[in-house]
Formats: C-alpha cells, sequence, structure tokens
C-alpha cells in the first residue's frame, strides 16, 4: 500500500513540476517586460544573460507617464470606446430584441446573412472605407473611427444579446402587455432591466476591442494628438523602439493592467457568451 | 393592422442596419466595384474598368503571389490547429489530474497570454524575445554557447517564430474550453473501465477523446476561423511600415493589406478581397452545417 503511495507522491510531484515550468513559460515574456520596465535603459539593452542588472527604477514610468502623451492617448481611448458602447448597444439592442421575440418573413435569413458578415475580416474592405471616408471628409475625426468600430461590432451585439433574450421567458413581457404597457413601455421599463447583464458584458467586451484596436486607429487618425492608447503605443515601439525600449515596455504594462483586471472580471461569461453558440468568428 | 404586424420587427431592426450597410455592406459592394478597375495611386480619379484583368492576375499569374499565399494561410491553419489541439488537449487533461491541488492557480496563471491586449503582446515578443541583439531567445541561445540566429529575416524561421507566438497566445483559449469539456464527463465511465484495467491510453482514446469531441466541435471550429483570419502577428512581426524585417511571409489577407496599402494596387488587392470573402463564404457555409441551428 505504501509503495502505492510512493508513486502517487512522483506522479504529483512530476505533474506539478510541469506544470510550474508551463506557467512560468506562459508568463515568461509578461514577467520579463515587467522586469525591464523597471530597469534604467542602459541595463536592458544589455546582450548579456541577465535577468536583475543594476538597480530598479520607476524612471520608465515617471517617463512615460509625465514627458509622453500618455494621458492624451487615455483620453482619445477612452473617447472612442464610450462613444462606440453607446452607438453599438443603442443599435443592437432593439434589433436584437426583435430577432429574439418575433417570428417574421426573412428573419432566419436576416440572421444567417449576419453571421456570415460577423466572419468577414474588416481588413478586406479597410482601402473602400478609407476612401469613402476621404471622400466624406470623415478621415482624422473621432466620430468616423466611433462609426466603423460601431459597425464591426454591432453584428457580434446583435447576436450577443439575442442570445440573452432568448433566454428570457416571455411570459413577463406578456403579463405587462395584459396590463396595458405600450411598446416603449415594455422596452424601457421591462426588457432592459432584464437584459441588464448581459447589455454589460456586452458593452465590456464592445469597450476591450476598441481599446485593443491599432490598425483602423493608425489608418484612420492620422495626427499625433488624436493616437489611441493602441495608436500610440504601435508608434512607441515603431519609432527606433531600440532606444525607448525599457520606455515601451513601462507603457505596454500601464496599458495592459486595466484589459486584464476587466477580463478576469468578466472572463467567466465570456467563456459561457462564447460557447453557447450565436457569436463564432 | 396586418401591414403594423408585418412591419413591426423590421422598424426595430432600422438603426442596426443603416450602421452595417453603411460599415459593412457598403465597403464590400465598393470593394467590388474597385475590383473591376485598374485604380491605383496614379489612377486615384481618373481610374477605368479593366474587366476581369485583377482578378486574372490574382488567381492565374504565379508572380502576383497570391497562390502562393494561399498556400501559406492554409499550412498555418492546418500546423497550427493541430499543434493546438494536441497540446492544449493534453494539458487540460494534466490540469484534470485528480490529485492536483493548485490546478485553479495554474489556470488563472495560464489565462495572462489571453487576457494580454493582443497586439501588446505581439509587440513585447517582437522586442523582447525575437530581437536578434538583446532579445530574450538569442540571450537563450547564446546562454548555451549557440550563436545567434536572425528569426524574422528569412521566411522559414518568421513563419515558425510567428506559429510559436500564435500558440502561446490562443493555447490558453483552446485549454480552458478542453479542461470545461472534460469536467462534463461522467465519472463513472472511467470507474467501470478501471474496473476492466484499462490503463491510461486505453481510457484516453476510447472514452475521453470521444466524449470531448463534439462538445469541442465548435471552439474548434472558431478558432480555426480566427487562426484562417489571423493578420496582427505576422504584420506586426514582419512587416510594419517602415520595419520590415526581410521576410517575405504573406497570408492571404496581409497580402491584401499589403497590396492596398503599400504598393497602392488597389484594384489587384480588391479583387483579391472579393475572392478571399467568397471561400469566406464557402467555408462558414461549411461550418455552420457542422454547427448546430439552433443558435438562429
Amino acid at each position: 500500500m505504501s509503495k502505492k503511495k510512493i508513486k502517487n507522491k512522483i506522479q504529483q510531484f512530476f505533474l506539478n513540476l510541469f506544470f510550474i515550468f508551463i506557467c512560468f513559460v506562459a508568463l515568461l515574456p509578461i514577467l520579463y517586460a515587467l522586469i525591464l520596465s523597471f530597469q534604467s535603459g542602459t541595463a536592458a539593452l544589455s546582450t548579456k544573460m541577465s535577468f536583475f542588472s543594476g538597480t530598479l527604477t520607476l524612471d520608465n514610468y515617471k517617463n512615460i507617464i509625465f514627458h509622453h502623451p500618455l494621458f492624451r492617448w487615455l483620453f482619445n481611448s477612452l473617447e472612442l470606446s464610450v462613444g462606440t458602447m453607446i452607438v453599438a448597444i443603442s443599435c443592437s439592442v432593439t434589433s436584437a430584441y426583435a430577432f429574439s421575440r418575433y417570428r417574421f418573413k426573412g428573419r432566419i435569413q436576416t440572421l444567417r446573412l449576419l453571421l456570415i458578415l460577423n466572419a468577414f475580416p474588416q481588413i478586406l474592405t479597410m482601402f473602400a472605407l478609407f476612401r469613402l471616408f476621404k471622400t466624406l471628409h470623415l478621415l482624422d475625426s473621432k466620430p468616423g473611427l466611433v462609426l466603423i468600430y460601431a459597425g464591426s461590432m454591432c453584428i457580434f451585439s446583435i447576436l450577443n444579446l439575442k442570445g440573452y433574450f432568448d433566454t428570457i421567458p416571455i411570459e413577463i413581457e406578456e403579463a405587462s402587455k395584459i396590463d396595458g404597457a405600450s411598446e416603449t413601455q415594455l422596452m424601457l421599463k421591462i426588457i432592459l432591466p432584464l437584459a441588464k447583464p448581459s447589455i454589460i458584458v456586452t458593452a465590456v467586451m464592445v469597450l476591450i476591442f476598441v481599446w485593443n484596436e491599432y490598425l483602423f486607429a493608425t489608418t484612420f487618425l492620422l495626427k499625433d494628438t488624436s493616437y489611441t492608447l493602441a495608436g500610440g503605443l504601435y508608434q512607441l515601439q515603431a519609432s527606433d523602439y531600440s532606444r525607448s525600449w525599457p520606455l515601451f515596455t513601462a507603457a505596454a504594462i500601464l496599458i495592459s493592467i486595466p484589459i486584464l483586471i476587466v477580463f478576469f472580471i468578466i472572463q467567466k461569461h465570456m467563456v459561457s457568451g462564447l460557447t453557447s453558440g450565436g457569436v463564432k468568428g | 393592422m396586418n401591414w403594423k404586424r408585418k412591419y413591426q420587427p423590421w422598424k426595430h431592426t432600422i438603426p442596426a442596419f443603416i450602421l452595417i450597410g453603411a460599415i459593412i455592406i457598403f465597403p464590400i459592394v465598393y470593394t467590388l466595384y474597385i475590383s473591376f478597375t485598374n485604380m491605383n495611386l496614379y489612377h486615384w480619379d481618373n481610374y477605368g474598368f479593366v474587366g476581369f484583368r485583377n482578378y486574372i492576375r490574382a488567381l492565374f499569374k504565379v508572380d502576383s503571389g497570391f497562390i502562393e499565399a494561399i498556400g501559406t494561410t492554409f499550412l498555418w491553419t492546418f500546423l497550427n490547429m493541430v499543434l493546438q489541439i494536441v497540446i492544449a488537449f493534453f494539458i487540460a487533461l494534466g490540469l484534470n489530474a485528480p490529485k492536483l491541488k493548485l490546478a485553479r492557480v495554474y489556470k488563472t496563471l495560464l489565462m495572462f497570454p489571453w487576457a494580454m491586449p493582443a497586439y501588446v503582446s505581439i509587440l513585447l515578443w517582437k522586442v523582447g524575445i525575437y530581437n536578434t541583439d538583446f532579445g530574450l531567445a538569442n540571450k537563450l541561445l547564446s546562454w548555451f554557447g549557440i550563436s545567434k540566429i536572425d528569426y524574422l529575416s528569412k521566411n522559414v524561421p518568421a513563419f515558425l517564430s510567428c506559429m510559436v507566438l500564435n500558440l502561446w497566445m490562443a493555447l490558453p483559449f483552446m485549454i480552458m474550453m478542453f479542461d470545461g469539456a472534460l469536467q462534463s464527463i461522467d465519472q463513472s465511465y472511467y470507474e467501470s473501465a478501471k474496473m476492466d484495467g484499462a490503463g491510461f491510453w486505453v481510457k484516453t482514446l476510447k472514452i475521453t477523446v470521444p466524449s470531448v469531441k463534439n462538445i469541442m466541435m465548435p471552439a474548434v471550429l472558431m478558432t480555426t476561423f480566427t487562426t484562417f483570419k489571423q493578420f496582427d502577428i505576422i504584420y506586426l512581426l514582419t512587416q510594419q511600415k517602415g520595419a520590415l524585417t526581410g521576410a517575405t511571409l504573406q497570408t492571404i489577407i496581409t497580402y491584401v493589406h499589403q497590396k492596398a496599402f503599400v504598393s497602392n494596387n488597389y484594384g489587384l488587392s480588391s479583387a483579391v478581397s472579393i475572392v478571399v470573402f467568397v471561400l469566406i463564404i464557402l467555408i462558414s457555409l461549411f461550418l455552420n452545417k457542422g454547427l448546430k441551428e439552433e443558435a438562429l
């Protein structure tokens, strides 16, 4: 009996060893960046194999916060993501409701079309959009970019919210209809409060999308005062990154922290939202 | 009254469809239009129609590079998916080993690469890991006494570097999906298999794999699609504006971007976009068949 116990102990030991190694590999690039962000510029650029060379310093963080327009970028990102959230959610909530509650001609076909359009990589039509926006003088304008982001997140939001509406029993609405509630009252007083959890999760996912988007931000916003966090970070490494590399890691860490926090809060909902169908690609 | 009933639902969808029409559908139609013209930097306004010439050039002229890009894309998708599924499966299996007390801690730690903003991870890898002079990968090599490698300057090492990064970024999601699927398996199967004296491999192949297969289908198809569409990794690692590393790796998505925004051949780029779009419709029709229709 004790022989088996020892065998189990050994097995467990190796399993734990294996997972410590795997976790180390998974975290290594992030840890490395974290360590470098606390080092002075010259130490980070040494080619020697060393993790802690020189003294730790907060200079990079001070530098990125006070000598670079980090707050300007943050403000731009916030503006864009809140704008996108409002436009995308308010456009999609009523149509999600319609697709969930009404049975009408063309419903299934439209949903199928939405699924296919949702799978379509927007990069493929980026030039057409660029030309369109140039003609309409919407380049370098935040409302223009908000429209693009809202458009690309609208289908996702419709499908996500529809999936949630499907799980709300219809009886509640019918009861209030009998009580003589109008369509608008029904929407504002009954549906929206009931759908609140899903609306919050969808809104947060829209926010993460905008926060993490760099390609459209760097293509459609040309002035450096209108850079978002993503665009700014991108520019920071694009312009001679070897010199500003510790600075860049400090910025990268600062930008990632809010996303990491939000991610771990809504992580559970994300997995269930993704597996329960409705949203693909 | 009847009229109202019929159009009531559509009324709710008007705002969304104006937005989708302007931002998603119109650009697709416009791309189709551009694909039949010779629009480029010199013909920005005075472009002319050239019929199917762009399509012929993309599909039948080897020098256009599009066929090569298709090959790269399929190889990329295939290798990534096989590795992802196999590695994620075994890691998830390990996480579900009966006596692993710290499983929750490991799971949380493993989630970090997924939680990081993708472009931040890619840029961190580009300068932190793959940089020839002070990247971690070469530091490790020199530690073992091996000479430095220029990871991103040739196609094959660049492809492999992109793949390692993609695995790092995509595995956490796959592991969590497998983990969930494994936990849904009825434990009594294993007990009766144990009674019959089945070993690890028999149990895995005869019970675990068949039970997990169907649950994992949607997640696997979805990931296949995102891998197929992957743009950021290859673009940010090897072909940023003004920071080309020398590798000429192109998938179909980066190809479209490169033709439109680098070599300014808008007609050709648009033709390729349309071809890719048709390809995507075909693939998603095929995938939707594999998925349950209940979502609708």
